[in-house]
């Protein structure tokens, strides 16, 4: 279990990078952190490690508390604590065995060759053994590094924007290696993103940090459905086709031109079930048309999430009469424009 | 021969000895010069702000140190620091004389050449490194070294190529060499043929040892 608390991390005087932040990650889960560029999550991995000792506040690893640990106690500790990078960050110098047997320790030439050829079959490029990093792709060369963070059987895994230099087909295939991975070895996995997507597709709980404080947290499925924070609705709002009819209405397009007594409104799911035929119910029984103009539903941490745009037409109280049924289904229903009553 | 180059034939054995001369100061000022200014360059670069071993002080200190033997000018190195070199090497001439001041003299331009070349290693390597519980030491010899021999390759190719121009300079308290070779004859009794050809063994020296430096650099980068 990692707990952080009450960490702080200050460069300078006045920026505080990481501020007064207190976090828990059970074992074997997936973690995300998401937050914009300079919100303070990369420092903030980084005080699980140490690699950035905190001005204040306790970090503690498995009931041991890291900043009291002893620099050579601390080394060995860090074994256990996996990190891969954007930037792959493997040595040019080392061929892929050279870089992988890098933090093997007390082995012979012969267990070391064996170990490393195990690793790089766990990370499915076992072929790649006597390559230079500079003889990879990308993604071959986030595979290399996970394998060489793994090396000495991590029970934790950072990733610091592990998939951001990746391009969107690769970086779904080292995701779906990490969820592998997490499941197979039990590995802690903390993800570090500014991609929605991500913490989407692998997380099941997550934290949004802005300016150096962690504004939001809890499961993926809740921050996705019922973002609270005004930088959390933003992030959501980047992954979701829904966002697209503002758009759609700033460039005044003829598809959202409401005639009168027409009203047009967002319906967001909140719930994780979906499945009732919530359209065609309520255009029957209230005998409204109601039109779709977008829909987005998305699976995230195995629920769905997501809604539609439409325009609902007919009198206005039966409308309202399906706005009413809506709510009472848990739906959120956001008025985006009104025509208003027909003369 | 004897009639191409007159004078030099005349003075073989003292050329030889010249020759002789540069590479001996050549090897033993080069040698010392590689000890220490590798070991302040890596100083250097851990103890400066944002370094593994982050030290102002011992930073401060070292690097006004080196800027201060590089701004004095190599021939007066020469004089001020004969009495030091009386002191160690027992005498202030010949090529014992002048080890120290060239090794003054070298030392100061070969750290800042290594501090350059380790910074050149990716800041991310030396995390990623930290991050897999390498010791500072260990970051030092597995990360910097390793990871830099390249540029530290043509550190030393440009080191001894300015060392041999500062060799040429020791002549002025005897040490011998052929800068000194080359003054005597070729300049002061106007013996063209002698200043050529030390010209031309020094072009044939620095072109190898620049090929050389070339091709070992290019080898440790994949």
């Amino acid at each position: 279990m990692i707990e952080l608390l009450n960490v702080s991390k200050h460069f300078g005087v006045d920026i505080h990078a990481v501020n007064d932040v207190s976090l828990t990650i059970n074992n074997g889960d997936i973690y995300g952190i998401i937050g914009f560029s300079g919100a303070g999550k990369s420092t903030l991995v980084r005080c699980i490690n140490l690699l950035e000792r905190p001005d204040s506040g306790q970090v503690i690893i498995d009931g041991v508390d890291m900043m009291k640990l002893k620099p050579q106690e601390l080394y060995k500790a860090r074994t256990k604590i996996g990190m891969i990078f954007q930037q792959f960050n493997l040595m040019p110098s080392r061929t892929v065995l050279g870089n992988i047997a890098y933090p093997l320790k007390n082995m012979t030439r012969e267990q070391i060759h064996s170990r490393v050829k195990d690793l790089l079959s766990l990370v499915e490029i076992p072929d790649k053994i006597n390559a230079y990093p500079s003889e990879l792709s990308g993604g071959q060369k986030q595979r290399v590094a996970i394998a060489r963070a793994l090396a000495n059987d991590p029970n934790i895994l950072l990733c610091d924007e592990a998939t951001s230099a990746l391009d969107p087909q690769t970086t779904g295939s080292i995701l779906q290696l990490l969820k592998d991975l997490n499941k197979k070895l039990g590995l802690t996995i903390v993800v570090i993103t500014h991609e929605m997507e991500v913490v989407k597709q692998i997380c099941r709980k997550a934290a949004v940090m802005d300016a150096g404080k962690i504004i939001e947290s809890g499961d993926v499925f809740e921050i996705f459905s019922n973002p609270k924070h005004q930088v959390t609705k933003n992030f959501v709002r980047t992954t979701s086709n829904l966002s697209k009819i503002e758009t759609l209405i700033r460039d005044d397009s003829p598809m959202v031109k409401l005639k009168p007594g027409e009203l047009m409104a967002r319906l967001v799911y909140i719930h994780a079930d979906v499945s009732e035929p919530l359209i065609s119910y309520a255009s029957r029984t209230f005998d409204i048309e109601i039109n779709i103009i977008l829909a987005d539903v998305e699976i995230v941490a195995g629920a769905m999430v997501g809604g539609t745009v439409v325009i609902f037409n007919g009198p206005r109280d039966r409308i309202n009469k399906a706005i009413e049924y809506y709510k009472s289904k848990d739906i959120r229903v956001e008025v985006i424009a009104d025509a208003g009553i027909t003369a | 021969m004897q009639e191409l180059l007159p004078n030099l034939m005349r003075r073989l054995p003292e050329f030889w000895k010249a020759c002789g001369d540069t590479l001996l100061m050549e090897v033993w000022a080069g040698a010392i010069v590689f000890v220490f200014g590798l070991i302040f360059g890596i100083i250097l670069t851990v103890t400066k702000p944002g370094g593994i071993m982050q030290n102002t002080g011992i930073y401060q200190v070292l690097d006004k140190i080196i800027n201060l033997f590089r701004s004095i000018p190599f021939i007066i190195l020469l004089t001020a620091l004969m009495p030091l070199s009386r002191f160690i090497m027992g005498t202030a001439i010949y090529v014992r004389g002048v080890i120290v001041p060239l090794v003054f003299g070298a030392t100061p331009f070969f750290s800042r050449q290594i501090e350059s070349a380790l910074a050149q290693t990716d800041k991310g390597l030396v995390e990623a490194a930290l991050s897999m519980g390498s010791s500072p030491m260990e970051v030092i010899f597995r990360v910097y070294l390793r990871e830099s021999l390249a540029p530290i390759i043509r550190a030393i190719t440009i080191t001894i190529i300015s060392l041999l121009g500062l060799t040429a300079m020791a002549g002025a308290v005897g040490a011998g060499g052929l800068g000194d070779f080359a003054i005597r004859y070729g300049h002061d009794r106007n013996m063209i043929d002698i200043t050529w050809v030390v010209v031309i063994v020094l072009v044939l020296g620095v072109s190898l040892v620049q090929w050389l430096g070339e091709y070992f650099a290019r080898k440790n980068t994949h």
